[in-house]
């Protein structure tokens, strides 16, 4: 999908879905935190694209016992190499480990109170 | 190593002074500050009339509902009528930025201008009062540091701490204890400190048994939060010789003189998203800003006689150690194991018990780590916790997980 960029960095609420990453319609290079421009070929991002991601392997994982009020507890938290962007995500469960593969999956509401709902990461049974 | 040899800024540390670190002080923010800073200015032997400059960090007191115009009330307060003041906020590493800030503002006088336009003399003060919120409060105001899509998955601090003390622990085959004896050596050291927050020691087995915050990362890893000033006085006063000197402490020529000299100092940002490093493990703020203090200071890291850390979770002080090329990658946990970072070690490492026993009242904690390389340099401390000889300090101070960081050298 093509993506207006406006509203993005209007509020945490109305970013992209968490299983989506950024692509610069110029020179296809990928990321997943918004930014103004492309890293690479520098072209505004107000007309970037957006590319669900697929299947990515685990760097480095943790299970985090204080979190913030709206967060659960404990909160499963995976580092994340996706192709071509690295990214932290939550996962469903704290069985991951680091070279697991992982997918997006399911619908969830990642901090209480917000409207939105987001997929969290599951591992790929046979990649 | 000669003295001749190394860089300079033309900067001095003419005084230094600092409330103790605690989780209540029950004081107002101004009144913390103002403490810390009347004693940098006696310690200088500086008339708060003679200050032409007040800089003033502190990261947190608007996200905790606490006054606004913080560098005004402040200047008020100290009787600096006339000076030029400002506000300088980097998050964690709001006192180093704020000292940056005083040493350049020193150095930029010096280009040229009239001298009554010119900055002789300026006082640093960084200054914190985290129980002004309850710890839901200071939490949510430090989780909002990270990038907004971070900020969505409930990221924290202390999971970034987590995730990367994991990947340091798996990549490097090191044991857990390598992390409980960082906590165990920075708790050791405090105990001796009286402006540190906690002056209990704990032991590897204590540590290993605290509560899980971000595993592997336990209670006895991760700072807390406190309330606390440090402040410092800055002259004008190039090497030993040169007689523009205000204070009479930083004059070269007295029997007093006694104030080290920055010899370098360098910040650099990171990667805001934490994911977006292409190793979790690699810090590139930590290792531009040091590439470049070592540069600017002329000398190398075997050169420094003791080193303030910014070790906010344990795992940071191994990685930073690494990145700023003390040791070899992978290696600081051995040599930590191996007791070179303790106090009568090859690399004293946080001799005034770090973040984790000092305590990390932001707006303060990167003025602290100068506050205690002065007192090092200067000899003042007592044996108990004294680098014997000391000559040159380093101090790294960094911004939320490595956005920021900020690099100082002082020389005796």
């Amino acid at each position: 999908m093509t993506v207006s960029n406006q509203g993005v960095r209007g509020s945490t609420d109305d970013g992209l879905p968490a299983d989506h990453a950024f692509v610069c319609d110029d020179c296809g290079r990928r990321w997943y935190y918004d930014r103004r421009s492309c890293p690479d070929c520098g072209r505004s991002s107000a007309d970037a694209s957006a590319v669900r991601l697929e299947t990515g392997a685990v760097v480095a994982t943790t299970t985090v016992e204080t979190t913030p009020p709206d967060v659960r507890a404990p909160n499963h938290l995976a580092l994340i190499r996706f192709d071509g962007v690295r990214l932290i995500a939550q996962a469903a469960d704290g069985d991951l480990s680091p070279g697991d593969s992982v997918r997006f999956d399911g619908s969830h509401r990642l901090r209480e109170g917000r409207d939105r709902t987001d997929p969290r990461l599951v591992a790929v049974e046979d990649p | 190593m000669d003295p001749s040899a190394t860089g300079s800024t033309g900067v001095r540390v003419a005084g230094v002074g600092m409330t103790p670190f605690e989780s209540d002080s029950g004081r107002s923010l101004t009144d913390l500050a103002a403490a810390a800073a009347e004693r940098a200015l006696a310690d200088a032997a500086v008339d708060p009339a003679d200050v032409d400059a007040l800089h003033f960090g502190n990261a947190l007191a608007e996200a905790l509902d606490e006054s606004a115009g913080l560098a005004n009330a402040l200047a008020a307060a100290l009787g600096l009528d006339g000076a030029s003041a400002d506000r300088i906020e980097n998050t964690s590493a709001t006192g180093a930025s704020a000292f940056h800030r005083g040493v350049e503002g020193i150095e930029g006088g010096a280009a040229g201008g009239a001298e009554s336009d010119r900055t002789d003399v300026a006082l640093v003060v960084g200054a914190e009062k985290m129980s002004a919120g309850d710890t839901s409060d200071v939490t949510e105001a430090i989780s909002r540091l990270v990038h907004r899509r971070e900020y969505a998955q409930g990221i924290t601090l202390p999971s970034f701490g987590g995730l990367a003390a994991g990947a340091y622990l798996g990549r490097h085959d090191a044991p857990r204890e390598a992390l409980a004896a960082v906590a165990a050596k920075n708790h050791g050291n405090a105990v001796d400190n009286p402006v540190a927050q906690f002056r209990k020691p704990i032991d590897v087995a204590d540590a290993l048994d605290s509560p899980v915050v971000a595993a592997p990362l336990r209670l006895y890893d991760c700072c807390p939060m406190s309330d606390g000033a440090a402040a410092v006085v800055l002259t004008r006063g190039g090497d030993r010789g040169d007689d523009e000197s205000v204070a009479d402490a930083a004059d070269p020529d007295s029997e007093t003189f006694r104030a080290p000299r920055v010899a370098g100092i360098a910040s650099a940002t990171g990667t805001h998203a934490v994911a977006e490093r292409p190793d979790p493990l690699a810090i590139d703020s930590v290792r531009t800003a040091g590439d470049r203090v070592f540069d600017r200071a002329g000398i190398r890291p075997d050169d420094v006689d003791v080193a303030c850390i910014h070790d906010a979770f344990t795992v940071l002080e191994l990685i930073e150690l690494e990145e700023l090329g003390f040791y070899e990658t992978g290696t600081a946990w051995e040599a930590t194991l191996d007791g070179d970072t303790a106090l009568d070690g090859d690399l004293p490492v946080n001799p005034g018990g770090g973040l984790k026993a000092r305590g990390h009242p932001l707006g303060a904690t990167g003025l602290s780590q100068i506050v205690e390389l002065v007192w090092q340099l200067r000899g003042d401390l007592p044996e108990t916790r004294r680098v014997d000889g000391a000559e040159t300090g380093f101090a790294i101070n960094v911004a939320g997980f490595g956005n920021n960081s900020v690099c100082t050298v002082l020389r005796a």
